[in-house]
């Protein structure tokens, strides 16, 4: 590829090939949202004298006694490593649904910035949250009925607490989850931050849809909701 | 004048500012201030009131100044390390209140050791996105910085800065000399992950050989996807079939696992 000045183009070059790059295309339109970036300006950083100047009296304190200072919090020499090193969720099983084993599709945002969600026959892995045992609320969603197709999540409002459903990783290990809280929606009423929680204890969060179908728009009024806790590892899958 | 002392030494007083400062204003609360050693090959020690505060401080090194934020450090001065040679007379440091800023010690373009302030876009960046942020603190002319091939930021000089909100994956960087020639630096592979802003310092000197690039990552700026909508049609009537995703086989599940390996990638 040859170099060009437009930000546009460039913009949009970066943006395909690095959706290229994840091989999580499918469902994703790239172009539009490439469409909406681009790279700013440069901006020239302040002198230190531009700085907001103090207005503490507190330092008005005279003299600085002699302490050893720590070791530094970091180096900045190391470029970010771009591995997860952690178990990712391949598949699903909820016998009390009648799913005896979904496989798990890690997914991203479309470009309109809804969850994308996989086929009727998959779940879908939120995969820039956590991982099911990460801190956080990790997000697994499936449709109720896609494409008049019964989805793997189609009887998920029937979850309720005390069920146990299992989620099986990429290295074999399968772990059991207990449901301890399951929730209706209004779906602009769903509590994203703590849906998409990205810290507090470990969550597996079970999301479909449900409530009255609107045939006129094609959705859901509601998002039904399951919260679920990890009980112990049983290591490697028979 | 600003040395490169001039803030180096603030690292000098935060253990003190721990103790002074806790309690006052709220301001600071919210305040991050980082430091950067952005000057390859000086180690430097630091002496306030004539006392050796910080010793060996070294290129790439990190230190938090966040609680000293909203305040003025007395006279303090750099030493070349391990010697009583006073390299920087540095004077009063006073820092920002409040805000995000990096402060990096360099060379400017001219390589004398300068001292840059940069405020660090805490902004909310969309689901599925990254900030990649580019600053050039090198001692090097104008610069071009591509990114997978095509120019992403041209002509940045010395002291300035380039930011992009981009597409979660992995941008291939490099920099060349405004108008284009080899890459001066890179390529190299660097992580857009999803709610993080990665900051790249262009450092070192041409001349000397020695550019490179420092790194500086800010993450849990990401924000939730707008909405879940998980089906566009009725379900069937019969409430006892199975869903299909119940014929879906083990060896299935195998498959997937593949594919999913294949993807994994990136969360800072």
């Amino acid at each position: 590829m040859s170099k060009h000045p437009s930000p546009r183009v460039f913009v949009i070059a970066l943006a395909v090939a690095a959706f290229a790059a994840t091989a999580c295309g499918g469902q994703r339109s790239d172009s539009e949202k490439a469409g909406a970036l681009g790279p700013r300006p440069p901006a020239t950083a302040a002198p230190l004298d531009d700085a907001e100047p103090s207005t503490d009296t507190a330092r008005a304190e005279p003299s600085v006694p002699a302490l050893q200072f720590g070791t530094p919090i970091g180096t900045a020499t190391d470029i970010p490593s771009a591995t997860r090193d952690v178990a990712l969720p391949v598949g699903f099983r909820y016998p009390a649904l009648g799913i005896e084993l979904a496989p798990i599709d890690a997914v991203g945002v479309e470009p309109t910035g809804e969850m994308e969600i996989p086929g009727a026959d998959a779940v879908g892995w939120y995969e820039f949250g956590p991982s099911p045992g990460e801190t956080g609320s990790a997000v697994l969603a499936a449709h109720i009925a896609y494409n008049g197709v019964d989805g793997v999540f189609r009887d998920l409002v029937g979850s309720e607490v005390g069920d146990i459903f299992t989620v099986v990783f990429d290295d074999g290990s399968e772990r059991d989850h207990l449901v301890v809280e399951r929730a209706q929606y209004d779906k602009a009423a769903l509590p994203f931050d703590r849906v998409f929680a990205r810290s507090g204890a470990p969550v597996v969060t079970l999301i479909s849809c449900g409530g009255d179908f609107q045939g006129s728009l094609s959705s859901y009024q509601d998002n039904i909701v399951a919260y679920a806790v990890p009980l112990e590892s049983q290591g490697e899958a028979a | 004048m600003h040395t490169l002392g001039k803030i180096l030494v603030a690292v000098a007083a935060l253990s003190l500012g721990l103790a002074l400062f806790a309690a006052p204003s709220g301001a600071q609360d919210d305040a991050r201030i980082h430091l950067i050693h952005g000057i390859p090959g000086v180690d430097v020690d630091v002496a306030s009131d004539g006392a050796v505060v910080f010793e060996n401080f070294a290129f790439g090194d990190t230190q938090d100044l966040s609680a000293l934020a909203g305040t003025t450090l007395p006279s303090v001065q750099v030493l070349a390390a391990g010697t009583d040679t006073v390299a920087i007379d540095a004077g009063d440091v006073a820092l920002p209140a409040s805000g995000n800023y990096t402060i990096i010690a360099h060379l400017d373009a001219d390589g004398v050791p300068a001292i840059a302030v940069f405020q660090n876009d805490t902004s909310t960046i969309a689901a599925g996105e990254g900030r990649l942020v580019v600053r050039h603190a090198a001692a090097a002319p104008a610069v071009d910085v591509l990114a997978n091939d095509t120019v992403a930021f041209a002509g940045v000089e010395n002291g300035q800065e380039g930011s992009a909100d981009l597409p979660v994956g992995t941008i291939s960087a490099s920099v060349e000399a405004a108008g284009g020639s080899d890459p001066v630096i890179g390529p190299t592979d660097l992580p857009v992950a999803d709610g993080v802003s990665l900051t790249v310092y262009a450092v070192g000197s041409l001349d000397d050989d020695t550019l490179t690039v420092l790194t500086e990552s800010i993450s849990g700026l990401g924000s939730a996807p707008t909405a879940v909508n998980t089906g566009n049609s009725p379900i069937s009537d019969d409430g006892s079939e199975l869903p299909l995703a119940a014929l879906i086989t083990a060896g299935a599940v195998v498959a997937v696992s593949g594919g999913v390996m294949v993807r994994r990638r990136v969360e800072a």
